[in-house]
């Protein structure tokens, strides 16, 4: 350190060392003084703080000094005060009863790879037991409720599905019915090179009606409803609410679970029939308005080539896409730790999860009907 | 005496209702002051007023010189380094660790270096009561008392002049409240803070408090010392003290 010392002057007084503090000891001004405070070097471990030119101090700047002497050897017994203000001084004090020996309170680093690649794996398998145990429970519960109808809550369960289909109606006929546009608009443009656009009527037909529609609702509802499901419950969780639930004798999953899983189950499958409206209005757009496709035509051709199995298999999978779909999101919110943080995590956790369970099953659904000829 | 809180004809309405009607008071520097009143007086209202999280709709509030609102930003900024609030449930950012909690305040407003702030953040852990190793927890982990008491290691983490509490012992036991109040008085002997706080608690009236202002229908109905506070013909206050009273002599 270059020139005098700003903080702290040093002094030999009669054989022991004497730290002449100075100037205002403040926060903004701590780097400074720690800077000094950890170039002092006593001789012997007794020294005298002495404040007479000492204007502020606080107890960052207190504590840091403390510190450093301490390290030196100077502890209670042998640090003596001198000439200070008696603020200072009970500052002094309170700094050095309250000193715990500081350990470093550093955030809990980073984890190797290998590491977290294990992590991650018993993540993924405590989640997967967790939801077939959460399956049961629902089972369970949705056996009690044959036994005793009374216990179903029809109003919820109405109110939810309000939210769920009646609500995303609009956005699930515009996603599918521009889905409907694109997908006939690519059609035809190759259709059109061997002088084949009605073809075009077959293939949005069975398209729309057999993957897009159910995926495409699925994937909205997921993001939509699913969503939803995990931010209530869980800041339901959060405030205690599904404790009180509880309390009051009443099942958490016959409560929240149940009329969701109900309102999904019968509104997804309303939903994807609206999504095939939508798609086919989209093809019949753009064969009237590019392919020389007439609407009548249009319509004419789907009457005999759209079977009613494509019709049926996409209604078909709605609602399992839809079971998947609500008991993610309700486990998902129900699992909830009691912070902000958490429910943020369970509803990207829930979307994610949800969306891949849907194209998954949907690859299964593929494979399999197409295996049994159907 | 220096003044480092002026409170002047604060009016506050929310639609049509009126929850402050001229509400004045002064605080020096160094008291330790409570605010009482009723559930629905507008306590915490007026706890965020003075610290500019919301607007009144008449009136002025000068805190350390610097009216709360006609400072620009700048200004204000400078202001929050110099007063530290401890929200009634603690408010502690829950994506953050608990010794992450306490270093915000040092990252966002100092230029100390992380070697610095180490051993600062276990520092201030320790003068709330907390043992250091608390810090590698999150705030989901802790208990309410113990939330609490990061919640004031963070509020004072820059050393403020003033410290606002809202309901600091609600939710405490007995001892965990009262160990709070001593800790709340020595930190304002030995660091001449002066502490303004929304309290309940009759305990800590009695015990910590230099003056008491009390709240009833958007006016300061007594402003004092408690035991000239507890002599007022109000009806509200006779009522407040009256609700202890039985208690009160049973345990003495």
């Amino acid at each position: 350190m270059a020139g005098a010392p700003r903080w702290i002057a040093p002094a030999l007084e009669d054989g022991a060392n004497v730290l002449y503090l100075q100037g205002r000891w403040r926060l903004p001004h701590v780097p400074g003084i720690a800077a000094e405070i950890d170039a002092l070097r006593l001789a012997g471990d007794h020294c005298v703080l002495d404040g007479s030119r000492l204007e502020e101090l606080d107890t960052a700047a207190g504590f840091l000094l403390l510190r450093r002497l301490a390290a030196l050897g100077c502890v209670s017994g042998t640090v003596e005060v001198r000439d200070m203000a008696d603020g200072h001084a009970r500052l002094l004090t309170l700094v050095r009863e309250r000193m715990a020996t500081p350990s470093v309170a550093a955030p809990s680093g980073r984890h190797a790879l290998l590491q977290r690649l294990g992590r991650a794996t018993v993540r993924l398998g405590r989640i997967l037991r967790a939801q077939v145990a959460f399956l049961g429970e629902v089972g369970l519960e949705l056996a009690a409720l044959v036994r005793r109808p009374r216990l179903f809550r029809f109003k919820e369960t109405v109110s939810q599905f309000e939210v769920v289909t009646l609500d995303a109606i609009p956005i699930v006929a515009l996603v599918t019915f521009l889905i409907g546009v694109v997908f006939a608009y690519l059609l035809g443009v190759q259709a059109q090179r061997f002088g084949a656009t009605i073809f075009v009527v077959d293939g949005v037909g069975i398209a729309i009606c057999r993957e897009l529609s159910p995926i495409l609702v699925a994937v909205i509802v997921a993001g939509r409803s699913g969503a939803a499901f995990t931010a209530q419950i869980g800041s339901m969780k959060v405030q205690e609410e599904t404790d009180a639930i509880r309390t009051l004798g009443l099942s958490t999953i016959q409560v929240l679970v149940v009329p969701r899983l109900v309102a999904i189950m019968a509104g997804l499958p309303l939903l994807v029939f609206v999504g095939d409206l939508a798609g086919i209005a989209g093809g019949i757009l753009i064969g009237a308005a590019q392919l020389d496709i007439s609407p009548s035509a249009f319509i004419a051709r789907l009457h005999t080539v759209l079977p009613m199995t494509a019709f049926v298999v996409g209604v078909a999978k709605a609602p399992v896409f839809a079971a998947f779909i609500a008991l993610i999101a309700c486990r998902m919110g129900l699992s909830v730790a009691r912070d902000a943080r958490s429910v943020g995590e369970h509803t990207t956790s829930t979307v994610v999860q949800s969306i891949v369970w849907v194209i998954v099953l949907d690859a299964a659904f593929a494979v399999a009907l197409q295996r049994l000829g159907v | 005496m220096e003044t480092v809180l002026e409170v002047r004809d604060i009016v506050t309405r929310f639609h049509a209702d009126v929850v402050h009607d001229g509400v004045s008071f002064t605080v020096q520097r160094g008291e330790v002051l409570a605010l009482i009143g009723g559930s629905g007086t507008g306590k915490s209202v007026l706890l965020k007023e003075m610290i500019g999280l919301l607007r009144p709709t008449a009136g002025s509030v000068r805190l350390l010189g610097a009216d709360v609102w006609q400072a620009d930003e700048e200004q204000m900024n400078g202001l929050r380094r110099r007063f530290g609030m401890l929200f009634q449930d603690g408010a502690l950012f829950s994506s953050l660790t608990v010794a992450e909690n306490i270093a915000v305040p040092f990252r966002e407003h100092t230029d100390l270096p992380e070697a610095l702030i180490a051993p600062l953040v276990g520092f201030k852990l320790s003068l709330v009561g907390l043992d250091p190793d608390t810090g590698r927890k999150t705030p989901a982990e802790l208990s309410g008392g113990m939330r609490k008491r990061v919640a004031l290691a963070r509020a004072l983490a820059l050393e403020p002049e003033i410290l606002f509490l809202d309901e600091p012992t609600s939710g405490l036991d007995p001892i965990g409240a009262r160990a709070f109040d001593k800790l709340v008085r020595a930190l304002s002997d030995s660091l001449g803070l002066t502490v303004f706080m929304v309290t309940h608690d009759l305990d800590t009236l009695l015990s910590i408090i230099d003056r008491t202002i009390a709240l009833s229908k958007g006016k300061v109905i007594a402003d004092g010392p408690i035991a000239e506070v507890m002599k007022s013909e109000h009806p509200w206050i006779q009522e407040y003290f009256s609700a202890r009273a039985p208690h009160e002599e049973g345990t003495r």
